[in-house]
């Protein structure tokens, strides 16, 4: 991989990096009330002060905890069905209806209920950030397995490879692709569940720390949670593309730019 | 014709050898190697059918069809589209199992070699290396260096040696095709079936592949079966051409002209007319 040269690699950063000049140059002349939209000094030095004090790491770190659990959960449950159903037709058979049907309902329309079930503990935002995502991913990697080319299929038949083999060296780099898609999905996903759930019922975590904030009108504290999801969903992105090329570079879609 | 086949089933491999010296290639092949290949190599599969009948969906597709093919024989077959031929490959490969009848090989070695296919397309895995690509043919056998050292040897037959690390994506239409070759090649197959693997080539590709494919399988000794529309094709590198009309043999023609064969042969030319007559008339608008 050749090494990207520095004004290609700033080019990405020249628009953010020219609105937070221009919201500072625009707070700091008063053309915007600081009431409503704090300066972006402001809310580093709110960020600053929540470091300090230990608040926001803990928070972050809460929150990061539950966002890993309920992927993994709801990650793995819908990966292995997804593997199930493309490759068995009874299994298919047998579930396929009802996960769709299922499918249709908006998660988040099942916090009412899930605050009855669960309270506001952890199993809540872990049962919605697990449903939220084994929808995407199941899909995914069901299409991913049926749309692998039969003639490879054939092919692999033809010359002997065992089962396993077949699985292991034909279908699923076939299916790769279309689960990464899933992957990108179940990443966004994630994280707009974790954060709503957070701010209607939680005691603890970023959307906790952002409902807090609103109560006692510090904006500085709200405007900085959501620009830490910003590089949340920043952080998953590049993680997710490192993968693709790291898995994929076989293919000349995902080769390095 | 039988003497040439005779001569490359019959005479051992090493001297069959000095014909096939592609200019190319630089000479490769240590005396060692020529050995072990040939001890590896048990000799082709002798195919023989009996009485043979394919229907799908209750239209016959191969009907009471007899065949026997000698050991290392190279047998075209052409016909129309929709004859049965590739019908016929596939159920000689066991690709297809017989409405009835049956198809039987037969080897000289206590285990019978193996039998591969060539496809019209190269169905390579993308997400595998070149090298990875030709151990496919070595099915689940060996260890990895073996499978690994196989592949190379395989990669090196057909030309392609320094394309190992590639990706399939990289390659041409062509070089493709010859790792395709190279996998077939690579588990030493009795019985080699090409299913109309050089249909897609330009032309001039297309006559290096044949001439690769005839000097592989003189210095190989396996039974080859090349289904092909192509009957120049055919005459250029067969020892028996079978023209199939309607699920049956309607022509069992020998080609007795000796290798290496010279494109514009008049006798090849001669054949290659006849052949194209009889495909052209049977099948004359009434």
């Amino acid at each position: 991989m050749a090494r990207i040269p520095l004004r290609d690699g700033l080019t990405p950063w020249l628009l953010p990096l020219g609105i937070v000049l221009g919201w500072q140059a625009a707070s700091s002349a008063g053309l915007v009330s600081t009431r409503f939209m704090p300066a972006p000094l402001d809310v580093i030095a709110a960020g600053w002060q929540l470091g300090r004090t230990g608040e926001l790491w803990a928070n972050l770190w809460v929150s990061t905890l539950r966002a890993l659990a309920g992927f993994a959960v709801g990650g793995g449950i819908g990966f292995a069905l997804g593997l199930a159903n493309g490759l068995s037709k009874v299994s298919d058979r047998l579930t396929d209806t009802t996960v769709q049907m299922v499918r249709n309902v908006p998660h988040l329309s099942l916090i009412p209920l899930v605050i009855l079930w669960f309270g506001i503990g952890e199993e809540a935002k872990l049962f919605l950030v697990a449903l939220g995502v084994f929808f995407p991913v199941y899909a995914n990697t069901l299409h991913g397995i049926r749309s692998v080319d039969p003639q490879l299929v054939e092919m692999g038949r033809v010359y002997g490879l065992s089962s396993w083999s077949l699985f292991t060296r034909v279908v699923l780099p076939g299916a790769l692709p279309s689960i990464f898609v899933g992957l990108r999905y179940a990443l966004g996903i994630m994280w707009l569940t974790l954060i709503v759930a957070e701010t209607i019922s939680a005691s603890s975590g970023l959307g906790y720390m952002a409902m807090q904030a609103r109560e006692f009108m510090l904006v500085d504290v709200v405007v900085l949670a959501i620009v830490i999801y910003a590089g949340l969903g920043k952080l998953a992105d590049v993680l997710t593309r490192w993968l693709e090329r790291t898995c994929l570079a076989w293919n000349p879609a995902y080769r390095t730019v | 014709m039988i003497a040439t086949a005779l001569r490359v089933h019959d005479t051992p491999v090493l001297e069959t050898l000095p014909l096939w010296q592609p200019a190319e290639r630089p000479v490769q092949e240590p005396p060692t190697r020529a050995r072990s290949r040939e001890r590896d190599a048990p000799g082709g599969l002798a195919v023989t059918v009996r009485d043979l009948s394919k229907a799908f969906d209750g239209h016959t597709v191969i009907e009471n069809l007899d065949l026997h093919i000698p050991a290392g024989q190279f047998v075209a077959v052409v016909g129309r589209s929709g004859c049965g031929k590739s019908t016929l490959l596939r159920l000689i490969l066991g690709l297809e199992q017989p409405s009835s009848g049956r198809v039987v090989l037969e080897s000289e070695g206590v285990r019978p070699p193996p039998k591969r296919i060539m496809f019209q397309e190269p169905r390579l895995l993308p997400w595998a290396h070149v090298a990875d690509n030709v151990a496919v043919g070595l099915g689940e056998t060996g260890t990895k260096a073996e499978r690994r050292a196989r592949a190379l040897t395989a990669l090196g037959e057909v030309g392609l040696a320094d394309k190992a690390g590639q990706w399939p994506a990289t390659l041409s239409g062509g070089q493709r095709q010859r790792v395709a070759l190279a996998r077939a090649l690579v588990s030493r197959p009795g019985l080699l079936a090409l299913d109309e693997p050089l249909g897609a080539l330009d032309a001039l590709t297309r006559i290096g592949m044949q001439a690769m494919i005839e000097e592989i399988w003189q210095a190989q000794g396996f039974t080859a079966l090349l289904v092909t529309h192509d009957v120049a094709e055919a005459v250029a590198l067969a020892d028996r051409i079978l023209v199939v009309e309607d699920g049956r043999i309607a022509l069992d023609v020998k080609v007795e002209v000796p290798r290496p064969r010279r494109r514009g042969d008049p006798i090849l030319a001669a054949l290659e007319g006849r052949i194209l007559d009889h495909l052209l008339q049977t099948h004359a608008p009434a």
